[in-house]
């Protein structure tokens, strides 16, 4: 088998983003929870930037997911970052599907006439 | 796009009581498309335009490869910030298939990851779930 180069980077990834206190601690804080960057600075004795540049390693490990909110940026743990795609996509698409058609179905009632 | 990529596709199905016509634009109309699949949607419905989603905070980003209303639309998908599964990287084709007055939309998911890429990822997220395991039974305190 040849050499696989690719997964044990992103393997590397993940560990070096873990391998800081801090970032392991800002991983505990938005366990549960979505926090802005400002409130997730709090917790800390460092500058604004430094926890922002934390943040970033961990974004890019996959670990964390960043959502924006007018100006704020708002951080929370990515759970699926932990999980292979394809066990992701088995229960997405059809848990998407069902979705689908409550939407459809709701959108559309279906009474032997077209209701507006 | 040259390696072969020999992962089993994801598949999924569901019939719906509307026609194709009814069904078909939740797939390409960023306004339905949004009432059961993204939170936000960037959607460019014709080859080669922009199919990007966000999923419960998933960047899901492709562009469109088919578009044949109301009965095949193919697009491609990865997630924007995953090196296992980036974007463009997988196709997903819908088929919808009139059945009376009811649709069957079959989903298939292709070209994903392969098992080997897959089973040495498991490996890696398997170690990094019990250091994760380790740092939660043993929180760090710092405030």
């Amino acid at each position: 088998m040849p050499s696989d180069s690719a997964s044990p980077a992103g393997t590397d990834v993940v560990l070096r983003a873990l391998a800081d206190p801090h970032r392991r601690e800002i991983i505990r804080l938005i366990q549960d929870t979505e926090l802005p960057a400002g409130q997730i600075a709090t917790h800390f004795a460092l500058t604004q930037q430094a926890v922002s540049q934390h943040l970033t390693v961990l974004k890019r490990a996959g670990l964390l997911e960043e959502r924006r909110d007018g100006a704020r940026r708002l951080y929370r743990f990515q759970p699926s970052s932990l999980e292979p795609v394809r066990a992701m996509l088995d229960e997405f698409w059809p848990d998407a599907l069902e979705r689908l058609k409550r939407a459809v179905e709701r959108d559309h009632p279906k009474r032997g006439a077209k209701r507006s | 796009m040259t390696e072969p990529l020999v992962t089993e596709p994801v598949t999924a199905s569901v019939r719906i009581a509307a026609s194709p016509e009814v069904v078909f634009p939740y797939f390409t109309d960023p306004a339905l498309a949004t009432r059961w699949l993204a939170d936000a949607a960037l959607l460019d419905a014709r080859p080669g335009g922009t199919f990007a989603l966000d999923v419960r905070g998933n960047p899901a980003r492709g562009q469109y490869v088919e578009i044949d209303p109301p009965r095949r639309v193919v697009f491609t998908w990865g997630i924007e910030g995953r090196p296992d599964f980036p974007p463009g990287s997988s196709t997903v084709e819908v088929v919808l298939q009139e059945d009376g007055d009811e649709t069957v939309v079959t989903l298939t998911h292709r070209d994903l990851p392969t098992e080997d890429y897959r089973r040495s990822h498991q490996g890696g997220w398997g170690e990094f779930l019990g250091i994760l395991a380790g740092v939660a039974a043993s929180p760090l305190s710092s405030s």
